[in-house]
This record gives C-alpha cells, structure tokens and sequence, in this order.
C-alpha cells in the first residue's frame, strides 16, 4: 500500500525535541500534560489520539503559534518558546505548516496563494503576482503541476474543491522549501477518497524533499500505513511511542479504547475539540 | 435624496437565542414611545407646522415653480465650470480621506492593530471626524485658506473619515483568520502576511464604500459654494440673490442631471467591480457567454503556455480599465482645479491655528439665541421626521411589488421617488427658503421630502423582504387581503421600520443643524452669522452644542435597538 518505506535509521540529532511540556489555558484546561519527545531528521512520526487529546496544540508549540506554560520547545537548534520575533520567523521559514481548514486567500487566484510561501525568503511586501521574481512564478507553476493543478493557476482558489484546496495549500508548502512538515489533520475535512490522494500526495512530495514530517491522523489505518514512528496522545499525556514496525492494530486501538469506556464514544470522533475551542479563545 | 443619508448601519444582535422580553425592556419602551410623541407634539407646535402652512407652503413654491420657467441657460457655460468644480472636488476630496482613512483603519481593527494606545488613538479620530458637519467644517476652513475650493476638499476629506475610516475598519475585522495563520506560519512578516492575506480580502468591499462615498460628497459638494468653499452652490447662491430665478433653476438642472449620472455609473460600477460573480444568478446572454468562451480560452492559453502574468479576462481588463480612468480622473482633476493643495501643507499651522482659536467655547456672547437655536434644531429634526414618516408610509406601500401587485402603480412610485432622490436636500432646503423666505419652515419642508422619499424607499423594500410563508397562512384562514396586510405583513416590517426611524431622525438632526447656514431655520443660521463676524469663541460653543446633540441622539438610538432587539 505504501510508496514509502516504514523502515527508518534515526540520525543522532533531533531537529525537535520537547522537554517536559506542559500547556495550560487561560480557561484552565490543561491541554499538554509534561510531554518529552525527540524526532530525528528525516523520520515520519504520526500523531493519534481523541479529538482534544492534545495533539493540536502540541504542533502548534513547535512553530510558535502557543508558548509553553512550563518546559521546553527546541527546534531546528533554535528554543521556540523563548524565541524573539525575529529567530520565531526563521524558524517557521523551516517549518512548512499545513492545516485542517487549508487556510487559503479564496478572493486570491491559486497561483498568489502558492507564491505567498515564498514571503519568508523575500524581504518586503508583496502584492499581487506581478510583485514576485519571474523566477518564483515559473518555480510556482511547477509546484502547482506536481500536485497536478497546474490549469487551475489563474483561478480563484475559492472556486476550487476541498480536495484540490489542499493541494493548493501542499503546493504553497513546496514553495516554501521547510525541512520539517507538520499537518494538522490535513484530510479531516475531505471525503475518505480524496482524504487517501491527498494524503499520499503530500508525503511523497516531502519525503522526496527529504522533509521530517509530524502528523496528526485521527483515522488509524491511513496513520499506520505510512508512519516510521506512532504517538499517542491522551488527555495531553503520551501513552504510546513505537516504531509502526511491528505494530498491531490493537495497540494501537488501546489509545483509544482506553478513554471509550469512561466516555462512552464507539469510535473516535471529531464533534467536540476542547483544545481548537481553548485555541480560538487563546488567539 | 440628501447629503448625508449614509446606508443605514442595522447592527444584528450576536445571539440569536430565544429570549423572552423583561419587564423593565417593555416599560423602557413604553416611556420612549410616549417622550417620542411628546417631542412629536412639542416641535410641531413650535415650528407652527399646520396643514395650512404645509399648503401654503406649496402654494408659495408652486408660484416659484412658475418663476422658474422657462429656465435661462445662458448662464451655461459659467454653470458647467462650476459643475465641473464640483466634481473634482468630491473626486479629491474622496481620494484624500481614503488615503488616510487606509492607517487609521488598520490601527483601528482589533486583528491588525499594533498596541491599545494606536488603537484608542485611531478610533478617537474616526469617531470624532464626523462630529463636525461638513458644511461647518467648510466655513470654519475658510478663515485661514480663504474662498475657494481648497476648504470644500479639505472638509470633505475629514468630515468623510468617519464613515470610510469605520467601514473599512469593519471590512478589516471581517476578514477570515485562517489564511493570515497559514501564511504567517510559513515564516513571512506582519506586513508581508497582512498584503497577501487581508487586502484580497477587503478590497472589493473598500472600493464599494469609496464609490457610495463619492455619490455622497458630490451631492455635499454641490452645497459648499454657499460658504464660499468652491463649486456650483456659490452660482446657485448669486443668481438667487439677484432674484434671478431662471439662471438660478438652470445652474440647479445641470447639478441633478449631473448627479444622477454619476450615482448610475457609481452604482454600476459597484456592481461589476465587486460583484461576485459566484452569487449572480442572472440569465446569461449571448454577450456574457461569448465572454466566458474568450475567458475560459485565455485562461487555458496562459497556463498551457505558462505565462508568468495573469491573462487579461473581461474582469481583469474591466478593472484594469477602472483603475488607469480613476488615476488618470484624479490627475486632471489635481491639475485643472485652480486650487494650490501644495500650499495648503504651508497654511498647516494657520489652519491648526483657527480651530485652537475655537477653544475655550463661550456661550454667553450668544446667550439666549443660542439656546432658541438648539430648540429650533431639535424641533426641526422631529417635524420633519415624523411628518416625512407619515409621507414615507402610503409612498413606500404603493411601490411595493408584493402589496401592490399593480405593475403601472409600484414603477410609477419608484420613479417618482427616484428623481426626487437625485437633488441633495440642501439644494431643495435652497430652493424652499427662496419660495417662502427665512425660517425653520422652508427647512423643516425640504428635509420631510428628503425623509419621505428615503423612508418610502427603505419602507418599500422592507415590505417586498417581508417571507411570504405567513402571509399565505393568514389567507388561508380565508383572511381579506387588508386583513392579512394588518396581521402578518405589518409585524413582520415593523422592526425595520422603527430602527428606520430612529436612523432617519439621526440624520434629519444632523442635517438641521445646518440647515441655518442657508436661511433654513435652526442653530446653523446663528453659526453662519458667528462665522461672518469671527467671533471664534461662540462657533466653538455651537460646535460643541451640535457634537452633544447628535451624539445623544447616536447614544439613544443604539440604546433604542439594543433593547428592541
């Protein structure tokens, strides 16, 4: 099923490392609950858990978009939680961020949205597709034909499919040139067909980038079938870190199933996310 | 019909939950609705405002009427450089207070602002901008820069921050805040993020208030001649002080024609440049489809052959076409006004220098005129509201689509209260003081015109959005068709049209503080004569008396909607 090899060899130096992470809400939730994780350049780590286990915010710490209560972020050598603007911005230039709700200028055609990840390499502003170097446009063009859009350039991303928006957004995170990837349910809000396509799209073209990609998935199987490495969120604790080799189903289900008896749930479901909520009231 | 009629700004209540009216709302309610027609009863009395002056009135303007014809237009080409003038500056005076209305804006939104002082700051000068009327503002300007239209522009720009600089914040805090997260998580600065993801966002919207905008200064504009601020008032004011009614009526002709052609090319260039194409559910032509054909080749043109620029659409070209006619408009216009703006950044500290002059306010020199001005005023304000109610009522049921259902009878009216709108009421104010002499009933009259047909408009639309769904339930009960208007149109309307109302009587008191300015009656007559004689200390006061009353009129009106709602 795989283009990608679950197989991994993790280098010596982490490129992210959180030490004894905890995050609590100005509402009180307490969201991350003293996490320590190290990822090695290069791996593919999938993050799972119920809706409001954490796994949000957790991302969101490694490119600056939260700030630790208490421990620390370090990433890419450079610690994101005492980070001054100016090291923050550098450090999000290497950091290529996709989300759940693609976060698309829908007025913008797709080409102006695919240039905007180039803003962190360019000094000053831009407005329009007139203001980049020729060079960026031909390098956009070839970003929006690797995730086969290319005809759709001059459209207004608006006019496009869920699918496809994502794709636009995946293109932009190309144009960006990161070294670590992180996606925040990047298919939640597709349906299961397109969820598979785009999914596979965007980790073979940041794996060919040789990109270090964390993930968050709520649906198992797709997360087993690519993942070298699995983490387990509850209630803003870790409670599974392995290798996906040799992982079985039902470990990895024990995530779950551990909080379906107290809570009643069949199945892990996305209706209520305490930790978006706690987001949207933080920003 | 008037200057100042600002699409009227219905803020939605947040929570739409079921909530029972309290008591205390209901009896609130009460006490304003009965100091509502107190004030009603007290300021007809006061104006003196009967049916036989409302005759009579139009007796004495039927016989101006008849002054006025034949028009003289050989007065014509002095009338059109006056014209012309007055359209570059509304054209100037729209440019500079969108220039800065852009900062104040960004400081003033909640998601872009950069500290609370900027923001307090910013949202300060946006409020206060349009405490000052502009015709005051205009007179108060000539003083240091003298006649001209160099003041007009000036008090165009400013007194326009108000609305522009607040709708533009609005446009700002509306926008979406997903993609300024994307994008400012790929690494790009404030500003960076700021272009790529907000002004996309905002710019249809903010060249669709400066266009309604510019509709609105043309008609001020038109007025400010009779502060001796520039453009076609100061000739309509000359031939009627020479009693020369038919050049008087042929310089009024050409500013209505000209009025209404540009609120025609406004409004559709409104519609064609921010119109979405993706909500416009009209019937395709063959014009619109051999459009799409061109549109859809090009588009497959420049990405198969990788042009690095987008393709020229029929929207992309209609834009552009805009754009390169406004630049080139406004350098004309900055070129042909005989007007030195280079030097008005000289005259900076004498113009800082007449409004500190304002300061501190003395109200005694005035003493008891003043206070009579501010009843006049007031009176003013509600005569003509409610009496242009009572017009507004039957005009605006008789044109509309869905009562009526007489096609003859509902175009007839919106025709009817579409050439009324195109004169400002302060031209009309002009005309009526003209037919009947000084005094608050000239002016009371003009501006129930102005409230009849804008308020018919507003009724008339309001009725025609009433859902159809409990009307057709009523008429099955086997209801008559004036049965059925009582109890199921009539509840449904009536919030819009009490919140109508509340906006109208806003305006009308507005506009009758100024109403003086031009022999109309109210406090304004006294602000010119202060003005005149440059006793600066009594304009301050007066000021700051028009600033109260209208701010509490702002203050009861949101209160007003706060509990309706």
């Amino acid at each position: 099923m795989s283009i990608i090899s679950n197989s991994f060899s993790g280098e010596v130096n982490p490129l992210v490392s959180l030490t004894g992470v905890s995050k609590r809400f100005p509402n009180g939730t307490l969201a991350l609950d003293n996490v320590s994780l190290e990822v090695p350049k290069g791996q593919l780590l999938s993050l799972i858990g119920l809706s409001g286990s954490g796994k949000s915010t957790l991302m969101r710490h490694l490119n600056g978009l939260h700030k630790p209560t208490s421990g620390t972020v370090k990433v890419l050598g450079t610690e994101v939680s005492s980070a001054s603007n100016r090291e923050l911005r550098a450090v999000r230039r290497n950091v290529g961020f996709v989300f759940q709700q693609f976060g698309l200028v829908g007025r913008a055609t797709c080409l102006e949205n695919v240039l905007s990840g180039a803003l962190g390499r360019l000094g000053g502003p831009r407005y329009g597709v007139w203001s980049y170097p020729k060079q960026l446009r031909r390098e956009a063009f070839d970003h929006l034909d690797r995730v086969g859009l290319a005809p759709q350039a001059y459209q207004r991303a608006d006019t496009l499919s869920g699918g496809q928006m994502q794709r636009v957004a995946i293109a932009r995170t190309i144009m960006q040139q990161p070294e670590i990837l992180l996606a925040d349910e990047p298919v939640a809000s597709l349906d299961p067909e397109s969820s598979a396509q785009v999914l596979e799209l965007m980790l073979q073209v940041a794996t060919e980038a040789k990109m270090t990609i964390i993930v968050t998935l709520h649906q198992v199987e797709l997360a087993m079938g690519w993942a070298h490495r699995i983490v387990g969120l509850r209630d803003g604790r870790v409670v599974l870190d392995r290798d996906a080799t040799g992982l079985s189903q039902a470990d990895v289900m024990d995530v779950y199933r551990r909080v379906d008896r107290e809570s009643e749930l069949l199945a892990p479901t996305e209706s209520f996310d305490a930790a978006k909520v706690a987001d949207s009231v933080e920003a | 019909m008037t200057a100042a009629h600002v699409e009227p700004l219905t803020r939605r209540p947040k929570n739409q939950l079921a909530r029972a009216p309290r008591k205390w709302q209901s009896g609130a309610l009460l006490i304003i609705f009965v100091s509502f027609l107190a004030a009603t009863v007290w300021s007809w009395t006061y104006i003196d405002m009967t049916l036989s002056t409302l005759f009579g009135g139009f007796e004495e303007l039927w016989n101006l009427i008849m002054y006025m014809f034949p028009p003289n237009f050989d007065n014509l080409p002095k009338v059109i450089d006056a014209t012309i003038e007055t359209i570059w500056m509304a054209v100037i005076g729209t440019t500079l207070s969108v220039l800065i209305s852009i900062p104040l804006a960004f400081s003033a939104a909640r998601n872009t602002t950069p500290n609370p002082v900027v923001f307090a700051f910013a949202r300060g000068v946006i409020t206060l901008a349009r405490a000052v009327p502009t015709l005051v503002l205009a007179a108060i300007m000539t003083w240091p820069l003298g006649i001209g239209p160099l003041p007009g522009i000036l008090a165009l720009a400013i007194h326009s921050i108000g609305m522009i600089g607040k709708l533009f914040t609005e446009a700002i805090e509306n926008t979406e805040a997903m993609s300024r997260e994307a994008v400012s998580s790929t690494g790009a600065g404030k500003w960076q993020t700021i272009l790529a993801t907000i002004v996309p966002q905002i710019t249809p919207s903010c060249i669709g208030t400066a266009l309604y905008r510019l509709d609105i200064n043309l008609r001020e504009s038109a007025i400010l001649g009779f502060v001796g601020a520039g453009g076609v008032g100061f000739v309509i004011q000359m031939e009627l002080r020479g009693l020369d009614y038919q050049r008087a009526i042929s310089a009024v002709s050409v500013i209505f024609i000209t009025i209404t052609i540009i609120e025609v090319i406004a409004a559709r260039l409104r519609s064609s440049i921010i119109g979405d194409h993706l909500s416009a559910p009209t019937t395709p032509t063959k014009r619109t489809l051999a459009r799409e054909r061109r549109d859809q080749r090009l588009l497959i043109d420049a990405v198969t052959t990788r042009r690095l620029t987008p393709p020229w659409t029929y929207e992309r070209t209609l834009r552009a076409t805009a754009g390169v006619t406004f630049l080139a408009v406004l350098v004309f216009a900055l070129v042909t006004i005989e007007m030195p703006l280079i030097s008005a950044f000289g005259l900076f500290d004498e113009v800082v220098a007449s409004f500190g002059s304002l300061y501190p306010p003395d109200f005694t020199t005035a003493g008891p005129e003043l206070w009579q001005g501010i009843r006049e005023t007031i009176a003013i304000g509600f005569t003509a509201t409610t009496l242009g109610l009572v017009l507004a009522i039957p005009l605006g049921i008789l044109s509309a689509r869905n009562i009526m259902f007489n096609r003859a009878i509902y175009s007839a009216t919106r025709l009817f209260l579409l050439a009324l709108r195109g004169l400002p009421e302060l031209i009309v104010a002009v005309l009526f003081v003209a037919a009947m002499g000084l005094g608050p009933v000239p002016g009371t009259l003009a501006l129930t015109l102005g409230t009849a047909t804008f308020m018919a408009k507003l009724i008339g639309d309001a009725l025609e959005e009433v859902s159809p769904v409990p009307r057709e339930a009523v008429l099955a009960t086997g209801a008559s068709r004036t049965q059925e208007f009582f109890t199921s149109v009539i509840p449904q309307a009536l919030p819009t049209l009490v919140s109508q109302t509340l906006y109208m009587l806003d305006v009308n008191l507005r506009s009758s503080t100024v109403l003086g300015i031009i022999g109309g009656g109210g406090i304004g007559f006294l602000l010119l004569s202060a003005i005149r004689v440059l006793e600066e200390q009594t304009v301050g006061a007066i000021i700051i008396v028009i600033f109260v009353i209208v701010y509490a009129i702002e203050l009861l009106g949101s209160f007003v909607r706060w509990i309706v709602e």
